[in-house]
């Protein structure tokens, strides 16, 4: 394992040098254009639609009906997200917007600190069964989650979570993918370090906290970013165990509402209620996209 | 001695508190489901068992509306996963190769580009399409002057379906094939192009074997998740037109915890048919892709 990391490392010198070495393969301009194509064509397709769904946030409702398809405002106007603001009654959706930040923001917190933790004992604590357990785990859970969807519903009910947050924030906790993840990741780190640690005398909560914790940060944010936006798209469950208008979170709330406004009579507003679902997990991919491709490497560590 | 006793529970802090998570919200689920499926309950009072009715009456009572929603809704499932999961496999990987271009700028840009619709939850992005090809509205009818509404008309209601599944759905795989791709090494490239290896060539014999853990890892789990497909077809046509895109996850949900009284045994005997028809093409598909590349 040490190995790869290693060979890691050494690859950006020689990847330097070659640069520098003038190569004029025609082979290489032409596949160069045919990726541009493909990629500035896809990223067109991808784009148009949430363009589309920001400007015509900003239209009137006269004009989407009457002027037909336009990327476009001939005139841009706010009145749409002043409605939507105003609207605390039928569709709250500042309310639902505010019910989502709390569970995604909590669900993300423990997930955290779950993963963190049970990783660290998978990867680094010597224990009977450690890897039978785990793997155990990890079969189960590739059980398709259908099943347990209807008990799960009555299980949140004993718990008297039904139309509460805690619905949506504490079973997610119990899944085994980010733990792989992280599992997998720990695995890359050399042992040397908390090996040392161990004989100055630290004992495995000090270890974890400062010396594995700060190293796997890139795993944990991706991670983190998956468990938002996984959290505050969650579509399917939200739908079942939520039924309070004022509890549920925006996924939940922008089905009533393509009800509530039926037929395109509110336009603008149904846009601007869907961009502002979009913002935060936007915002969080900002900032949490640089970690990306250090963290998912899936061919690490099983090839070792 | 002491000393080791206490080494000894360390373990229970740090990996006992998901174990329990897991019990109470995996275990006991799963085998309830599977109970349950075997019973007569209405999610209130105490299911009453009943053997194998439930599922007699799905396979084989073909009088039975339930008989004919399976089939129905396994039906329309299985051509979504048809549709879909090709098309979620090879975009992607496209992207991927495309992006390891040593020539290619703007990367990250383009990443991002292509990353942000899986950001969009299902109903939100469903309202934006159901807009952008509205028949009056939208591009449908004045881009490219079709004159059908698309959610209430076939084949139109499953091209809608597919296609924002596949906008809300690339990024993801795009993200693992190109973090196992930059791990290939750059040597192994080289050497093939002094060789003369064109860049099909060095994409089939370096590229493709390189990612092959990654590869039936997102093909199997892309499949497995398009088979809990239920948020595209409820948002975009609500199972229509006549019922030929109500998948079998709309008709559980509807079952258990729609109108009227609750089905949820007859629903749970679907649950665990559907978990089953997963598990056999998982297990196909890693059998047959590992036996493959060996």
């Amino acid at each position: 394992m040490s190995n790869q990391v290693a060979q890691q490392y050494d690859k950006r010198p020689r990847i330097k040098e070659q640069d520098t070495v003038k190569r004029k393969s025609p082979g290489i301009s032409i596949s160069k254009y045919i990726s541009y194509l493909f990629l500035i064509v896809l990223c067109i397709i991808w784009i148009i639609p949430v363009v589309f769904g920001i400007t015509t946030s900003f239209r009137s409702q006269s004009e989407v009906v009457s002027s037909g398809f336009r990327l476009f405002p001939k005139e841009w106007i706010f009145d749409n997200y002043v409605s939507i603001l105003e609207n605390t009654s039928t569709a709250p959706i500042l309310r639902w917007l505010m019910n989502s930040l709390f569970i995604a923001t909590m669900h993300t917190l423990l997930v955290v600190v779950v993963i963190s933790i049970t990783g660290y004992g998978y990867s680094r604590m010597k224990f009977k069964g450690r890897d039978t357990l785990f793997f155990t785990l990890l079969g189960i859970s590739f059980f398709p989650g259908v099943v347990n969807l209807i008990p799960s519903y009555k299980i949140i009910d004993a718990l008297g979570w039904v139309n509460t947050s805690w619905a949506m924030i504490i079973p997610g906790l119990a899944g085994m993918g980010n733990i792989f993840l992280v599992r997998q990741f720990m695995n890359g780190i050399p042992k040397d370090l908390d090996e040392s640690a161990h004989v100055d005398g630290a004992g495995h909560f000090r270890i974890y906290f400062s010396i594995i914790l700060p190293l796997i940060k890139p795993v944990l944010i991706v991670c983190a970013l998956f468990s938002f936006t996984g959290s505050w798209n969650d579509f399917l469950w939200p739908v079942i165990v939520f039924t309070d208008v004022d509890k549920m979170p925006v996924t939940a709330g922008l089905l009533l509402l393509q009800d509530i406004y039926g037929n395109y009579r509110m336009i603008g507003q149904l846009m601007g209620s869907a961009v502002l679902a979009i913002i935060p997990t936007l915002l969080l991919f900002l900032f949490a996209q640089k970690y990306f491709v250090q963290s998912i490497n899936l061919n690490s560590g099983i090839k070792g | 001695m002491p000393m080791k006793k206490k080494l000894n529970l360390a373990p229970a802090f740090f990996v006992g508190p998901h174990v329990i998570l897991f019990a109470v919200f995996i275990l006991l689920p799963t085998f309830y489901g599977i109970y349950a499926s075997f019973t007569k309950w209405n999610l209130m009072n105490e299911p009453v068992w009943v053997g194998l009715d439930n599922y007699k009456t799905i396979l084989f009572d073909s009088g039975s509306t339930f008989h004919t929603q399976f089939n129905n809704g396994l039906k329309n499932t299985f051509i979504f996963v048809l549709l879909s999961v090709p098309l979620l496999i090879v975009i992607p990987l496209l992207v991927a190769v495309a992006l390891e271009h040593k020539k290619v700028k703007g990367k990250s840009l383009i990443q991002s580009i292509i990353y942000v619709p899986g950001l969009i939850s299902i109903s939100a992005g469903a309202l934006i399409w159901l807009l952008l090809f509205n028949k009056q509205l939208g591009m449908a009818g004045n881009v490219f002057g079709s004159d059908v509404s698309w959610p209430a008309n076939q084949p139109y209601a499953w091209i809608l379906i597919i296609i924002i599944t596949i906008w809300g759905g690339v990024g993801g795989n795009m993200i693992i094939y190109r973090a196992s791709i930059s791990g290939v090494s750059q040597d192994l490239y080289e050497s093939a192009e002094m060789d003369g290896a064109g860049t099909i060539r060095r994409f089939t014999s370096i590229t493709l074997p390189s990612i092959r853990f990654p590869l039936i890892y997102t093909f199997v789990m892309t499949t497995a998740g398009a088979f809990n497909v239920f948020g595209q077809p409820l948002m975009m046509t609500d199972g229509g037109p006549r019922q030929s895109t109500h998948v079998l996850m709309m008709y559980i949900r509807q079952l258990a915890f729609g109108n009227g009284e609750s089905i949820a045994g007859m629903a749970s005997a679907m649950a665990v048919l559907l978990g089953l028809v997963i598990l056999v093409i998982s297990a196909l598909q890693y059998y047959v892709m590992n036996r493959n590349a060996a």
